[in-house]
């Protein structure tokens, strides 16, 4: 006998593009239907501003947003300074935090012991609302970019330690005990299950992290910085500039956006495997 | 042939928390290029016998000798099947089917080659880029046949590998593992709960019992070779042996 049977047919995954969509669902209507709503919505508040029907003074206009937008972004370009700096503090407490997060999780990971002494520190340190870390770091490191940037380390730091450790912890069993028959422990199994295991959670951190390092650079501005988007934040709240803080929330918002999208890019090249 | 490659003296083991032992006074012998079957009602400690020849499990009592030496996770005597496939889902077909034999320390030329012609006699060569994910049940179990074979190691432990697949494919594999034996000669030891898988593979079915664990029955299975699974299913001798087989398995009585 050596006729060996054939592959039982192709593996039973249909083609996504074999899904039925309704027109409502296609990329584009949807496309349509989002830019609808924001012109509805936008469309409305500017009428109620126009009649005074709400305060223009708390709540700004559509229109008063887009010109400081203009103003800030194209005119003046007074926020492109400061987003330049926010930018920066948050790629540096992103990359530092993560570094360091990632490191001690994968030292926790082949040394459980250090993991287990560490642990409750790692938990007091997560509970404290590390914002209020602010004052200190602006005491000890002044009102440039170290401060904020410490305060973006602190919130990622914790973030990716605790999504490394996640990782390295929940490994398939199954994988585990092949390991064990083919005789890798140790480093070796480490690079060869642990680790690859643990990357899609890693990412998942790392995703989070991005957006953490955003929220604590700009929590540090609006403590005390001496530029940052935080900081033109603040000054436009002081001075009932409500057209102008919508503007630094429409830019965060939109620097948010992409920095989640260009994550989700990174992650699907690097996790084409899931 | 002849020369025992596995031996299994007096083993006993028990879990503890638990009163009944898992296995008690385990005696068995298996011959160089023997294919042995043991089946038996789940939690009759089938798998806890096949861990301890795995080295998954430490001995408490008795004595295992594998290929002449103590059973150890990683010997490089035995190759391991687990019943579900245990693929790295980051690997593609191929890598998976190269991975035992890499990190055995196998040279890359020798198991790119070997890779390549197992994937081709599992039936998955078109797919040997493929991830994972993008395969059935039954081609992920195949691609672990073929990361098992690549291994050279000459005794084979398997714990029920076909036992989550549906009734075809399972009669597929089975062919394919009995090919990829006969090419080769390894030496087998095969655990299942399906009594026409077990007498179709193997030379030799034993049968089990459970509280506490023990040899009950031992059936020789004369069926010619090379055997095809399919024809068996009609053959009356199959049946006649599964029949001596299920009185075993249900009484006791020895064949």
């Amino acid at each position: 006998m050596t006729g060996i049977a054939p592959a039982e047919g192709a593996a039973s995954v249909p083609p996504l593009a074999g899904r039925p969509a309704s027109t409502l669902l296609e990329p584009s209507m949807m496309w349509l239907g989002r830019l609808l709503l924001i012109a509805a919505v936008g469309g409305v508040w500017q009428t109620l501003a126009n009649r005074h029907l709400i305060n223009p003074l708390f709540f700004g206009s559509p229109v008063g947003i887009l010109g400081s937008l203009w103003s800030g972004l194209v005119v003046k370009r007074a926020l492109l300074p400061a987003l330049g700096w926010t930018v920066i503090a948050t790629l540096l407490a992103f990359g530092l935090g993560s570094a360091a997060g990632v490191a001690c999780g994968l030292l926790f990971a082949i040394y459980p012991a250090v993991g287990r002494f560490a642990e409750p520190f790692i938990m007091a340190f997560n509970a404290l609302p590390r914002v209020a870390l602010a004052p200190l770091f602006i005491l000890w490191f002044g009102l440039g970019l170290v401060s904020k940037t410490a305060v973006g380390i602190s919130l990622c730091f914790v973030i990716l330690l605790s999504s490394t450790v996640a990782g390295t912890r929940g490994v398939d069993p199954d994988l585990q005990t092949l390991g064990r028959t083919l005789g890798i422990g140790g480093i070796q199994g480490f690079f060869h299950i642990t680790l690859p295991s643990a990357i899609p959670t890693i990412f998942s951190g790392l995703r989070l992290g991005l957006v953490y390092a955003l929220l604590g650079v700009v929590s540090a501005e609006l403590i005390g910085s001496v530029n940052g988007i935080g900081v033109e934040l603040s000054q436009f709240a002081g001075v009932f500039d409500t057209n102008g803080v919508f503007a630094v929330l429409v830019i965060l918002a939109v620097v948010g956006g992409l920095a989640t999208w260009l994550m989700n890019i990174i992650e699907s090249r690097l996790l084409h495997w899931r | 042939m002849g020369t025992p490659i596995i031996v299994v003296r007096d083993v006993s083991h028990a879990f503890p928390g638990h009163a009944v032992p898992a296995l008690t006074h385990i005696d068995l012998e298996v011959r160089h290029g023997e294919f042995v079957a043991i089946i038996g009602p789940s939690g009759c400690g089938k798998t806890t016998l096949l861990n301890l020849m795995a080295g998954l499990l430490p001995l408490q009592g008795g004595t295992v000798t594998i290929d002449g030496g103590s059973p150890v996770c990683g010997h490089r005597s035995i190759a391991y099947m687990l019943a579900r496939d245990a693929l790295l889902p980051w690997l593609t077909t191929r890598q998976n089917a190269e991975f035992g034999a890499k990190v055995v320390g196998q040279r890359a030329v020798e198991r790119r080659e070997r890779a390549g012609l197992l994937l081709e006699k599992v039936g998955l060569a078109s797919f040997e880029n493929a991830y994972p994910k993008a395969l059935s049940h039954g081609m992920r179990q195949r691609a672990a046949l073929a990361r098992t074979f690549c291994l050279r190691s000459p005794i084979l432990l398997m714990d029920e590998p076909f036992g989550a697949l549906d009734a075809q494919t399972k009669l597929q594999l089975e062919d394919t593992l009995l090919a990829l034996w006969q090419d080769e000669q390894r030496t087998v030891v095969f655990i299942t709960h399906d009594l026409s898988e077990a007498i179709a593979l193997a030379d030799r079915v034993i049968v089990m019992t459970s509280r506490p664990g023990r040899f009950s029955a031992v059936v020789e299975i004369p069926l010619a070779r090379p055997r095809s699974i399919r024809a068996l299913q009609k053959s009356h001798e199959f049946h006649d042996l599964y029949l001596t087989v299920w009185s075993a398995l249900e009484g006791g009585v020895t064949a």
